[in-house]
């Protein structure tokens, strides 16, 4: 029961939220269900973390890699839900944007991302990918306008294609183990495969193509470039609790999947061609995101587009490989999601004081909202990988793997883009944060919920920036343990 | 050798080249309607094709599995799609970026090219080189549909006849995947269909045309 309950509260969770339509009673109860939840994911965590490996049933399984993922998730999870109880006040009344519908939806997109990392069937696993994108879609056109729907209907497009395509990978991955003799019922089960690895070493060219296809797909939720169209899109215009879970919670849950058959393929036909490809798909993002982020106008697609950078940088850091490439890489996705959730959080206040987040309309931030401008700051320092915050760590640990593997093109590319990426930050920050604010729409008082959740954000950057505690590395051990 | 045998023979022997003419028809097609029609053929070739094999092979399995194609995409899509398209009530011509014969002749490429493609796993793991060859050929008109149709529904079914190529090629490569999975997949597609009708809606209702080629507002 410690991975089914977590993993279906959230579903009765979402049917649940359906019968409240008052919107206070509705937000009560879903803070109510996000709390025991959390308890349920906290339990969870530690009951793997004492059994290492858990399997309930022939569909659930967890071990170190899940639990850190699970850490990760419910974390930002727990943040959104408490960030979101301030920002409800933002959204229009309409038929679907009531607070029951959009925490029925936030609970059942929860409930796809948790059967991501619980699933122990690859098939199953695909089956929840493919749902994370269905739950999500109608979150991002939440707000109904015809941004929101031209990027809904993007997102839906390109996500859904991209995901077919690592079904093609999937298969493939399961006829080369029905060939190697693993029998067919448990052929996609990833535990197996792990095992049967070495036996599939004979089909090599099938197992590349379904390595090449399992990239591509999930690559594309993952937000590799060129596969990232619907990224900014979706990011931009969905609310902001919203783009803090797609690009905190949803990215990492793709990054989980292609791990798993990474992991597989390597141990089949050795990490060469797996990482060249990383490599190739990382340095093409962090280098196309980075120029890109000089021309954005839009906040939201600014940030959208760090994300892209920073996915890059994890892409980078695994196929580096080796302990402390991986080790960085998992680091880095972790620090990545908080210090998004973070920025993501402020934008909120931004919308809600300007009117818009177009950058070009905003000035003179800096003396009409000294705290999220400082927030804001913070935050940018922290993505742009600025001691004393975690990103600055993870990325150190990665370019020293680069380093010390010799593999100066990839660091070159690593430090061009972080520059980039920084400049640009920073000159679209500069402008907005300096001169004088013409008129403000409304005068934010963000309540306390918001600022707890981002005081907690940037404790937890701090933390991971001056001194991992030792039971986090314990857990980063545990699951690059699975993935070696 | 009994009729059914015989009939279950010459089905698996001949549904590739039956997949190939639904493709090149669905090319040519200038009607929304006419390519939905022709969507819920090629599932019903398929059907004919899973049944065949499940007879030859007495696998329960593949019956259940039939069963679902034929309920789910010969049945169930298309008929939801033609009622948005009659709901949506704007004029019901594809607005394709190029001619009926170049599409045709696009789509007799595409089928060229699946053979070549498939040829080295073929010979390598065995497999039945035609089905595999349809498979792909059907997945890649799915995309071409994808990118040169501009109606917003024409895109729903590219991508539809996209997952068909992909549920071939499983189909003849693994003899499809287990039960459970399959019943995921088709929940997930089912599911994804609806949504995707729900936004072409929505596409209407704040755009008021649904020619996905204008939706051009977000970019960079």
């Amino acid at each position: 029961m410690t991975l089914w309950l977590p993993l279906l509260l959230p579903l009765f969770g979402a049917l649940v939220m359906l019968a409240f339509k008052n919107p206070r009673t509705a937000v009560r109860v879903a803070l109510g269900i996000g709390v025991t939840e959390a308890a349920l994911l906290g339990n969870c965590v530690v009951k793997l973390r004492a059994a290492g490996v858990l399997q309930e049933g022939r569909y659930l399984r967890g071990d170190g890699l899940t639990s850190f993922f699970l850490i990760n998730l419910t974390l930002v999870f727990a943040l959104v839900l408490a960030y979101s109880v301030g920002y409800l006040r933002h959204v229009p009344k309409g038929r679907f944007s009531s607070p029951r519908w959009f925490y029925a939806l936030v609970f059942l997109f929860l409930f796809t991302m948790l059967a991501v990392y619980l699933s122990a069937n690859l098939g199953m696993m695909w089956i929840a990918i493919e749902a994370t994108t269905l739950a999500s879609a109608l979150l991002v056109g939440f707000y109904n306008t015809q941004g929101a729907v031209e990027a809904g209907w993007k997102y839906l497009i390109v996500c859904t294609v991209g995901i077919a395509f690592a079904l093609f990978g999937t298969i493939a991955l399961y006829l080369a183990a029905v060939r190697g003799g693993v029998p067919a019922e448990m052929a996609l089960d990833w535990a197996v495969l792990m095992d049967a690895a070495p036996q599939m070493s004979a089909a090599r060219e099938l197992l590349k193509l379904a390595f090449v296809f399992v990239a591509v797909g999930y690559g594309t939720k993952i937000g590799f470039v060129p596969m990232h169209s619907w990224l900014p899109d979706a990011h931009a215009e969905a609310p902001s609790p919203i783009s803090a879970l797609l690009s905190a919670a949803l990215l990492n849950c793709a990054l989980y999947a292609l791990l798993r058959v990474e992991a597989i393929t390597s141990r089949a036909i050795g990490h060469g061609f797996s990482h060249t490809l990383l490599l190739a798909f990382g340095g093409l993002s962090v280098l196309t995101a980075a120029f890109l982020m000089i021309v954005q106008r839009d906040l939201k697609r600014l940030l959208a587009y760090s994300s892209i950078e920073h996915m890059g940088i994890v892409a980078l850091g695994v196929g580096l490989g080796g302990t402390l490439g991986l080790y960085g890489a998992l680091l880095h996705a972790f620090n990545h999601s908080l210090a998004k959730t973070l920025l993501f959080f402020t934008t909120g206040n931004i919308r809600e004081a300007f009117g818009t987040l177009r950058m070009d309309r905003i000035r003179g931030m800096a003396r009409a909202l000294p705290y999220t401008s400082a927030v804001l700051v913070a935050g940018g320092l922290a993505v742009a990988g600025m001691p004393p915050f975690g990103l600055f760590v993870s990325e150190f640990i990665i370019l020293t793997s680069a380093f010390t593997q010799a593999r100066y093109l990839v660091a070159t590319l690593i430090l061009a883009a972080i520059s980039i990426a920084f400049g640009a930050r920073l000159y679209h920050c500069q402008r907005m944060l300096s001169g004088e604010a013409k008129q403000l729409s409304a005068r934010p008082k963000a309540p306390i919920s918001e600022i707890a959740a981002m005081c907690v954000c940037g404790a937890c950057l701090l933390v991971l920036g001056l001194c991992i505690p030792a039971a986090f590395t314990a857990v980063l051990r545990n699951a690059m343990a699975v993935l070696q | 050798m009994g009729l059914v045998e015989f009939a279950a023979a010459k089905t698996l022997a001949s549904s590739a080249v039956f997949l190939f003419i639904t493709v090149l028809l669905m090319a040519a097609a200038k009607r929304t309607s006419t390519c939905i029609m022709l969507f819920g053929v090629q599932c019903a070739v398929i059907t004919a094709q899973i049944l065949a094999a499940a007879f030859v092979y007495h696998s329960r399995e593949a019956y259940v599995v039939a069963a679902m194609v034929f309920v789910v995409k010969v049945l169930a899509i298309p008929y939801a799609l033609l009622g948005i398209r009659k709901r949506l009530n704007v004029p019901g011509g594809v607005s394709a970026s190029t001619t009926p014969a170049q599409s045709v002749y696009i789509a007799a490429g595409l089928i060229l090219l699946a053979f070549l493609v498939v040829q080295p796993y073929v010979r390598a793991l065995a497999l039945d080189g035609e089905m595999l060859a349809a498979a792909t050929a059907v997945l890649l008109t799915g995309a071409f549909l994808m990118v040169s149709r501009k109606k917003a529904l024409m895109q729903v079914i590219g991508l539809l006849v996209l997952e068909n190529g992909i549920f071939l090629a499983a189909l003849t490569t693994t003899f499809g995947m287990p039960l459970v999975i399959e019943m995921g997949i088709f929940f997930d597609l089912l599911i994804c269909v609806l949504l995707l009708g729900v936004f072409v809606f929505r596409i209407r209702d704040t755009f008021e045309h649904v020619d996905v080629s204008k939706l051009r507002r977000l970019r960079g």
